[in-house]
């Protein structure tokens, strides 16, 4: 059974102070001098596939984990992580521009990256990543592909080496389908899902294994159907009045007294 | 402008879902482009006549299918839809909306946009606009190709209920017999934990990752039942398994409106606060003055979160006998 799990580096926006909200004169927010982490979905999608790797030991099906990226340098650290952790291979697709909001162009490179370089069962990838937000790259890579799409899993089962038992987040619960490969999975909100750490002895071993770069070039990139102008930033500001006092009691004695008493009893009362 | 609005039916969060797009289509969409006709799927175990007082549009075709997964109702969707020329598809917010919206733009080589929080018409295209940037910015995008297919946020206007129409023109399709989804092997479904209604409630209190602890969590929980409150969570604390995902507060959970949120050792990522937004009042406890949080909040208690509460519950009168 071979597995790719798609990831996008983040940057780490969180960091950001209030007056670094500017939108530059290229309609984007500068976080150049701001870590980036893996996007959050990702993350998830990685750590599943990493546990749905430890569930077949044991179960006689062979498991292969692949990673994929397409990203610049900033994927680096994350990248030489997942060697640590022994994917098997790991590749990162350079960008030619900003694909922040080109979810149609990396479902391209992903589908395309499948059929002519790597075939694979199993695609899994966050349902979004933290910055660009579109929710579309999975289910456009299971268009393209061909494959059926499962949104939203929260845990993945092995079944057998054909099969897998996934449960996903639906409107109205939750369902839990055995399905068969190939399958393109979404991940969402996954307890228990951070990224394991690798061991100091497999960072040494592993972690400098070669890191596959392939250019953007190299793929046949279809045109934006949606085509992103502009930026507005959104600010959520109300009066943040502090509440002063020499102890909890105090603060939590003038709170309830002031403010939390008189709203829970719908009084008119002057903020 | 041939816009059409598709329902899902076959959710138990349909009602919320068709009065959430009925919303959306009177706040966005004027006279030109004003869908008169709606797709509804449904399966042998919905109330039909039930579903029918929530159609928005003059017309529906009520589309009866096995049960729900996207692969049949696409290939529902291509059967009905074949030769149609609509321009423009509403999708309802929530998952299952987003899921199809996308899918089904790629399929009739149009475009699409999901989580979108408002819609303008132009000449020839569709200015739309959704959050982005972790919900910091709002970002605008020109579709170009027809048919749009939009899917709106949850959440991003206010429910507005359906008024029932006697002279609903219904055309019925019997698609259980259409391609299976022959992928599915096994199909189970779990209803969701459910928390009592998180979206309107007097008093919610939100523990985040501030508590530091499974332990402090509980004791939270423990702490807002005492002073008749309801409970929720900030996301790393619902991914760290301290607290069930039916408490997620946030874009990705409940969208909350309560009299009054008391948000407590949460950061304040604007991912969480789109889930308490539209609370009345918000009351922040945190030990970082500089947290996002304190700005978002009518009131701040800078401290530990976790002492304040322990004093708060000693003094407050449980929130149903306050008066």
């Amino acid at each position: 059974m071979k597995i790719l799990v798609c990831f996008k580096a983040a940057p780490k926006v969180e960091m950001l102070l209030e007056e670094d909200w500017v939108v530059d004169k290229k309609h984007k927010i500068d976080t150049s001098f701001v870590r980036s982490e893996l996007s959050s979905y990702d993350e998830s999608a990685l750590e599943m596939a990493l546990k749905l790797s430890d569930a077949t030991q044991g179960l006689g099906i062979l498991l292969r984990l692949n990673a994929l990226t397409v990203d610049n340098r900033s994927a680096a650290p994350i990248l030489k992580t997942l060697n640590a952790l022994q994917f098997e291979t790991v590749v990162r697709v350079e960008p030619q521009e900003d694909l922040l909001f080109h979810s149609t162009v990396v479902a391209a490179i992903i589908s395309q990256y499948i059929r002519d370089h790597a075939s694979q069962d199993v695609v899994m990838m966050g349902r979004q990543s933290d910055i660009g937000e579109n929710a579309k790259t999975p289910l456009l890579t299971a268009e393209m592909l061909g494959w059926p799409c499962i949104t939203q899993a929260t845990q993945i089962e092995p079944a057998d080496e054909k099969h897998l038992i996934v449960t996903h987040q639906v409107d109205d619960g939750y369902a839990r389908v055995k399905v068969r490969m190939p399958i393109v999975i979404s991940v969402g909100d996954a307890p228990c899902s951070y990224l394991r750490k690798p061991t100091l002895r497999d960072r040494l071993n592993h972690g400098k294994k070669t890191i596959e770069v392939l250019s953007a070039d190299a793929f046949d990139l279809p045109a934006e159907t949606e085509v992103f102008t502009e930026l507005s930033i959104l600010r959520h500001e109300r009066a943040g009045k502090i509440i002063e006092g020499e102890s909890p009691a105090e603060k939590a004695k003038k709170l309830y007294k002031a403010y939390l008493k008189p709203v829970l009893s719908e009084k008119k009362v002057q903020f | 402008m041939k816009a059409k609005c598709i329902l899902n039916g076959c959710m138990a969060t349909f009602q919320a879902q068709a009065e959430e797009l009925n919303g959306f289509l009177d706040r966005c969409s004027s006279e030109e482009n004003r869908p008169d006709s709606t797709i509804l799927f449904y399966t042998d175990k919905e109330d039909r006549d039930a579903l029918l007082a929530y159609v928005p549009t003059e017309c529906v075709e009520l589309v009866r299918v096995d049960y729900y997964q996207p692969e049949s109702i696409l290939a529902a969707l291509q059967h009905i839809e074949d030769k149609a020329d609509t321009a423009l598809y509403l999708f309802p917010p929530g998952i299952s909306g987003a899921d199809l919206a996308v899918r089904w733009a790629f399929r009739r080589k149009g475009s699409s946009l999901v989580q979108v929080e408002e819609v303008a018409f132009e000449a020839h295209w569709l200015i739309a606009k959704k959050k982005a940037y972790a919900d910091h910015v709002l970002a605008s995008f020109r579709l170009d190709r027809q048919p749009f297919c939009i899917a709106p946020a949850k959440g991003c206007v206010d429910r507005l209920p359906v008024k029932g129409r006697d002279n609903l023109q219904i055309v019925e399709h019997n698609l259980t017999e259409l391609k299976k989804d022959g992928f599915v092997r096994d199909y189970q479904w779990v209803p969701a934990q459910q928390a009592k209604d998180l979206e309107a409630v007097k008093l919610l209190i939100v523990g985040g990752r501030g508590l530091g602890s499974r332990q402090n969590v509980h004791h939270l929980k423990d702490m807002a039942h005492a002073m008749g409150a309801e409970f929720g969570v900030s996301r790393p604390v619902a991914l760290n398994a301290w607290a069930g995902l039916h408490r997620l507060i946030g874009v990705s959970g409940t969208l909350a409106r309560p009299e009054v949120c008391i948000a407590a050792g949460v950061s304040g990522a604007a991912a969480f606060y789109a889930g308490i937004e539209k609370s009345k009042f918000i009351i922040a406890i945190n030990t970082d003055p500089q947290a996002r949080i304190v700005r978002a909040a009518d009131v701040a208690v800078i401290d530990d979160c976790k002492a304040v509460m322990e004093e708060l519950l000693k003094i407050s009168e449980p929130v149903d006998s306050v008066s």
